[in-house]
């Protein structure tokens, strides 16, 4: 294990790997990796804070809600919070559990892995075709009589609001600090502030996740095919790479915003087209070395596809500066995204962390502490977290200081 | 060595290319178009004077041609070499000529004298964070490096992940708030550069009428003192773990273990080989320095009311300013271009093993 | 090993640097020394020019007394003077001080015709004149430099007679060759006088009928020609014939005119980034010299600093926000030593949500007039204005301000009552199912809002929007965007709804927003809004120079806008103005607090010299 664990670390490997079942050892040398990264406490805080987001994140319905779970009204028993789920709540869910279950049995062939990813498909399509959550004019009766007390027995969630509930009937004040009905206060849209960070921590994960994976993807093809071929492709290649290194990104970043709407999957995509360059060059230095190897050309010649060479045989071998970087990557679009909200040209619509840092000033030279000190501890605990977890990673992977 | 060095400034054209013609076909297909703006700025009032406008704009700047023309005339307009231009737009011989940035729509100035307004300012708020980012990066990753296990290092090591991680923007507007707002301490000026008052001041700090005046100099430091911490926390942190990386590193090296068997002190010892040995890894970073200040300085531009580069990009793009926007990526770029290509000279001065042949 | 480059090395290169910077700090200060010596020597010259000149008249015999006028104001009465000379006759009247106010962001340019912002607008105003001026309390229009003007039967031709007396503030006297030249050189082609020659389309010529009468002639009867004649600002014909167009154009601060201030140095102004604009007294104004000195206008973008500046008495005038005002108003110490108003005026900006007709060619739920009365009455204006502007606006019913004679009194707004909007909905064959509201086509109630993101008064308008009619069915998505986008969706006619605002001025024309010819690219009437009663009425109220009969017809014109709602108008703001409390004279006109020309301060209160 050792002999294989000291080729993989040292990048630009010089032993010689016997065949193609180094892509099934690799994964076994992933899985000591993890555990060793699992075993240092920082990563563990790290990890620790992203499983408390993430499951803000899925759970958010049940935990931030105007709807209350149940009431009896009219001598009647409703069930509001559940009636006004929507698809994402619900696909949301689906995932989550279906996570939980691979955790648990584990499956072991990729017949398994292929069956549980087309099951939530599936049910993630049943889910956005058949919840229609009703109108809004049902929301407001069912809000009303919640809280004005027409209602007898009402059973809500720990945290009252929603991030779009404006409280009106409530006759609140805006920009009101941390009192015991709202924990963190009051936002400058007269919503509570608590509930808009749980539905943020949404936005905020998806997008890390996201982003970071599709420049990771396109990162390795460009990469891949790059230091495979060689030649005038490498060139242009390299060429692109430069452009897209030397652009001043948060100005592309704001033009590609400008060009398509501020909407979350765009500007998930964004974040990714403006990250790809790292991965790329890892990977490109690694197929640069790796391509003269005899397990390659024993690839080639026993006819395998090219792209079965790739991506299943070159390159396990080299992913491994690409996990590290791609924890920082997750970060780093964290940041990029808070950043967009808060000069005002990202998702300006929905609550996001950044977004409400925006708000921390008003306008007559007040200073909210309560809107700038919870957002943006939360984007600095997560981007904290996920640094941690990339150092943990990068020291465990690190051949210089595995040696000692 | 002076073929790379040519060859990798020969290069930088293409990239510089590459890099305007992305941000300006982008910005070109974007809702808006070109200049959409300016002329929508007349919106509402008479149709015959808003017909007018837009007639206007368009012979001026030639809105409504192709984009790939308007590209093309952009470039001719920078280039030395190129078609000339005449008074009243049309195209001259070809040869040499003044290479001009043009004219930018949302102001009606010549971009030039823009760009001579903003860039010193943040070049000032850069050139100023990046000796304080080095010097205490540098010094305290030598100093955890020394007592290596000890309490300034644990310490050291603790907080420079924690400081690298804090986002920008939550570090200026918490500054903001509690060290320049009314209702906290009022120990800095909230915005600006400098006060109104300062402009009229002599510039060393004096006295008049047994007042102290501050004078010119110590009121810009006063009011550069939050942005400079703003841009610089996290830059330093950076360094300090690379320094401290990389000199543990040679402190573990054979030479010094030589070095110590001779008998030399460790005070020179350190300074005099390791550190000098450790600088490699700090050059291989400096190239991303720079532009990730000058990136990061767009954000404390906006937060500190200080009237840059960085906004005037921003706000260029949202008016789709075309002249603008081109003429503010081209430096960007070229900052970030001439930064790499400075990196790997320093890197083949510093380190004799490596050469460009 | 002799060449390494040692840490003594770079001590030595680091003091050489900051000697270097040393050397360069010392020279910009030299140069701001020397700018200074050399305004301050202009100066001189000029008092000293001066001087001559009154020694000069000394001698020759005329006497000029401290309360005598200069001969062309004789008749001051009618040249909007009154209240400055009301304020001479208070017992503490003086000269001197200083007014320091405040701008957002800098004027790039503040030369005339081609600067384009509000800002430069305003320090052109106290340096130009213009042939006539609105009176701020009346808004009727009172001679200015012209001393009357006569209009022709066929309102195509008027006809003004200047004074004699005028005089730029070099001394050279105005006469109607600068008119003329003015006219001729913002329709010259090669000044980029973009804005102003839009507006001379229907200006046949200009020409001079004697050294002090000037001709306007039009082509056709236009209700703004009496306003593009009379509102231009003079430009003086011996000082801008000494610039090329292309330094015209490229010019930043060749402000020069005959108004009560001018620049220092109108030759020479350039922005400087954070240095104030600063205007100084006219020692040779032709009318009623103001009292104060100076007018100073700081640079200062972030909207807290502004406060504070006004707060620690670093500037003088202040419009704050409602929040602010209040947050000021709360102060008592600051209310003691400040004048402060809260002024409803005519020319306020108002907004509104416009319900699109035709999205994309196809009509939309909006088409019906009874669903846009609907949604009016659906929305409690009352409460948007007392909560977003706290209480300091009104509703508003119209394009036209109540405050102006456009509009017609005698109109309500329509009242916020769901059960009549209800009643109305269900008529248009709307009704009501599992919380949504389904139209006639069967299709549930829902639409886009579309907004301006950079503006947070609205993203809370936007909020109350979708909370009240969200109460009645109607899903609303609010999706803020950035202008040039906005921009373009409505040019191209595709968007659904749009919540934003006009500015305001002292008599609006509806046709570029409403009339059907403006649906085509080129107009405003983005929501394809068509009635063909209110083009003909329009049309005639544009041909109409007379005020009286064209009132009239904006009336009816009022009345139509208010019964078919092709915007529901939400509210206007009261214009919030603090003022330091050393200027007196200082009062609420019907167009906000009268110009600083008519303040003074006394002798033992003046701060600034």
């Amino acid at each position: 294990m050792t002999e294989l664990g000291t080729i993989a670390m040292e990048g630009p490997s010089d032993a010689h790997p016997a065949t193609a079942q180094v892509a099934l050892e690799s994964k076994g040398f992933l899985r000591q990796t993890l555990a060793t990264v699992g075993k240092r406490y920082t990563a563990r805080l790290g990890l620790v804070w992203i499983a408390i987001l993430a499951f803000c994140a899925v759970f958010a319905p049940f935990i931030a809600n105007s709807m209350p779970i149940a009431m009896k009204w009219k001598n009647q028993w409703y069930f509001p919070l559940f009636r006004f789920l929507t698809p994402a709540d619900v696909i949301l869910q689906i995932v989550f559990w279906t996570g939980i279950i691979v955790y648990v049995y584990r499956p072991r062939s990729s017949l398994h892995l292929i069956v549980l990813v087309s099951v939530i498909l599936l049910l993630s399509i049943l889910a956005q075709m058949l919840i229609h959550p009703p109108g809004p004019q049902k929301y407001s009766e069912y809000l009303l009589a919640s809280r004005s007390g027409k209602a007898q027995s009402v059973w809500t969630v720990p945290i009252r609001y929603s991030p779009e509930d404006h409280m009106d009937d409530l006759q609140q004040l805006r920009n009101s600090p941390p009192s015991v009905h709202h924990l963190l206060g009051i936002t400058n849209g007269k919503a509570d502030l608590l509930s808009n960070m749980i539905y943020a921590s949404r936005i905020a994960l998806s997008i890390g996740f996201i982003s970071t994976g599709i420049a990771v993807v396109i990162g390795c093809t460009l990469g891949g095919l790059m230091g495979y071929y060689g030649g005038i492709i490498d060139l242009l290649g390299m060429r692109l790479a430069e452009i897209f290194n030397a652009i001043p990104t948060l100005l592309l970043l704001l033009c590609f915003v400008a060009v398509f709407e501020p909407n979350l999957y765009y500007m998930m995509a964004i974040i990714g087209l403006t990250s790809w360059v790292g991965y790329a060059t890892f990977v490109r230095a690694e197929f640069l070395s790796l391509r003269d190897r005899d397990f390659v050309h024993a690839a080639r010649a026993a006819g395998i596809p090219t792209w079965s060479i790739l991506f299943r045989h070159m390159l396990p071998n080299g992913i491994t500066p690409v996990l590290v970087s791609a924890s920082f990557g997750v970060a780093g679009a964290i940041l990029a995204e808070s950043t967009l909200s808060f000069l005002g040209i990202g998702l300006t619509g929905e609550a996001s962390w950044g977004g409400l840092l925006n708000e921390a000033t008003g306008e007559g030279g007040n200073f909210y502490w309560w809107i700038a000190l919870y957002p943006g501890l939360a984007i600095f605990l997560t981007v904290f977290a996920y640094n941690l977890i990339g150092e943990a990673l990068r020291d465990a992977l690190d051949p210089k200081l595995l040696k000692q | 060595m002076l073929n790379y060095v040519i060859r990798r400034i020969l290069l930088m054209f293409p990239t510089l290319l590459g890099i305007t013609a992305l941000v300006f076909f982008v910005m070109a297909y974007s809702p808006g178009g070109i200049g959409g703006q300016a002329l929508e700025a007349d919106a509402g009032s008479d149709s015959a004077v808003a017909a007018k406008i837009r007639e206007y704009y368009e012979k001026r700047y030639g809105i409504h041609k192709p984009k790939i023309v308007q590209f093309g005339r952009w470039l001719n307009q920078i280039s030395p070499l190129g078609l000339e231009i005449k008074d009243d737009g049309s195209l001259g011989h070809f040869g040499f000529k003044a290479p001009s940035l043009g004219d930018s729509m949302e102001q009606n100035r010549p971009v030039m004298h823009l760009i001579r307004e903003r860039l010193p300012l943040t070049l000032l708020l850069n050139l100023v964070s990046i000796p304080i980012v080095y010097i205490l990066g540098v010094a305290t990753g030598i100093q955890a490096a020394k007592k290596r296990g000890g309490m300034f290092d644990t310490v050291s090591n603790a907080t420079q992940l924690a400081m690298w991680s804090v986002p920008t923007i939550w570090a200026g507007v918490m500054l903001i708030g509690l060290l320049a707002s009314r209702q906290y301490l009022k120990l800095f000026p909230t915005s600006g550069l400098y006060e109104v008052e300062a402009a009229h001041m002599a510039f060393l700090p004096h006295m008049v009428n047994h007042v102290l005046v501050r004078g010119y100099l110590l009121d810009v430091i006063w009011h550069l003192i939050l942005p400079v911490i703003c841009l610089s926390y996290g830059s330093s942190a950076f360094l300090t773990k690379l320094t401290r990386g990389s000199m543990l590193e040679n402190l573990g090296a054979d030479y010094t273990r030589t070095a110590r068997a001779k008998g030399l002190p460790e005070n020179v010892i350190l300074y005099r080989h390791v550190l000098r040995n450790s600088t490699l890894a700090l050059i291989t970073v400096a190239a991303g320095i720079l532009p990730s200040m000058l990136g990061g300085s767009i954000v404390v531009e906006w937060i500190f009311g200080i009237p840059g580069m960085g906004q005037l990009g921003v706000h260029a793009v949202q008016f789709r300013d075309r002249e603008v926007v081109l003429a503010v990526t081209l430096i960007g770029g070229f900052v970030s271009l001439a930064s790499q290509v400075l990196r790997d000279i320093l890197y083949a001065l510093a380190d004799p093993r490596v050469s460009y042949e | 090993m002799e060449n390494r480059f040692g840490v003594k090395d770079l001590v030595v290169f680091i003091l050489i640097g900051i000697v270097i910077t040393m050397v360069g700090l010392c020279m910009a200060q030299y140069d701001r020394q020397w700018e200074l010596i050399r305004q301050a020597n202009d100066k001189i010259d000029r008092q000293t020019a001066d001087l001559a000149r009154i020694q000069n008249l000394l001698a020759r015999g005329v006497i000029a007394g401290p309360t005598s006028q200069p001969a062309a104001v004789s008749d001051a009465q009618s040249a909007g003077f009154e209240r400055i000379l009301k304020a001479e006759s208070y017992p503490d009247y003086s000269t001197g001080d200083a007014v320091y106010d405040t701008f957002m962001a800098a004027p790039a340019k503040l030369t005339p015709l081609v600067s384009q912002e509000y800002t430069a607008s305003q320090v052109q105003s106290f340096v130009l004149d213009t042939l006539m001026k609105r009176d701020p309390d009346t808004l009727k229009w009172v001679p200015s430099v012209a001393k009357s003007f006569t209009v022709s039967d066929d309102q195509l031709t008027i006809d003004f007679e200047l004074r004699k007396g005028v005089v730029f503030a070099d001394g050279s006297p105005l006469t109607a060759d600068d008119v003329v030249f003015t006219m001729d050189f913002e329709r010259n082609d090669s000044i980029e006088a973009i804005r102003a020659r839009a507006y001379l389309d229907k200006l046949a010529r200009v020409e001079k009928t004697g050294d002090y009468h000037v001709r306007f002639v039009f082509k056709e009867p236009y209700f703004m020609s009496f306003t593009i004649a009379a509102g231009t600002e003079i430009l003086s014909r011996k000082f801008y014939s000494q610039f090329s167009p292309k330094e015209f154009n490229e010019s930043t601060g060749l402000l020069f005119g005959s108004g009560p201030y001018r620049l220092s140095d109108p030759k020479n102004w350039h922005p400087m980034p954070g240095a104030p604009i600063e205007l100084v007294r006219n020692e040779r104004y032709w009318g009623v010299p103001p009292a104060i000195d100076r007018v100073v206008w700081k640079v200062i973008p972030n909207p807290s600093a502004r406060v504070t500046a006004f707060r620690n008495g670093e500037i003088d005038s202040y419009d704050p926000t409602p929040e602010q005002y209040n947050g000021l108003c709360a102060d008592n110490a600051l209310v003691a030593r400040t004048h402060h108003f809260a002024i409803e005026v005519p020319n306020a900006p108002y907004r509104y949500i416009a319900w699109n007709e035709k999205n994309n060619g196809e009509p939309t739920r909006f088409a019906d007039k009874r669903v846009r009365q609907a949604m009016t009455m659906l929305l409690d204006r009352q409460t948007i204005v007392s909560d977003i502007v706290r209480g300091y606006g009104s509703v508003n019913t119209s394009c036209f301000s109540a405050l102006t004679p456009q509009a017609d009194p005698s109109i309500e707004p329509w009242p916020f009552d769901v059960a009549r909007a209800q009643q109305m909905l269900t008529d248009a064959g709307y009704h009501l199912e599992n919380g949504s509201l389904i139209g006639p086509d069967g299709k549930p109630f829902e639409f886009e809002l579309n907004y301006n993101s950079s503006n947070s008064v609205l993203k809370q308008v936007a909020a109350y929007i979708k909370d009240s009619l969200g109460r009645a069915g109607i899903n609303v998505n609010v999706k803020p965007g950035e202008l040039s986008v906005l921009i373009d969706k409505m040019k191209a006619r595709k968007f659904e709804v749009y919540l934003g605002g006009w500015s305001g001025v002292l008599e609006s024309d509806p046709h570029q927003i409403f009339c059907t010819d403006a649906i085509a690219k080129t107009g405003d009437n983005f929501v394809s809004y068509s009635n063909p009663e209110l083009d003909k009425l329009v049309d005639q109220a544009r041909s109409t120079v007379k005020d009286e009969l064209r009132n009239q017809i904006w009336h009816k014109v009022h009345r139509i806008i208010h019964e078919d709602q092709p915007y529901t108008f939400l509210y206007i703001e009261k214009s919030l103005n603090f003022v330091d409390g050393r200027f007196k004279n200082v009062m609420a006109v019907k167009t906000g607090v009268n110009p600083l020309q008519e303040w003074f301060v006394p002798l033992t209160d003046q701060k600034y010299k």
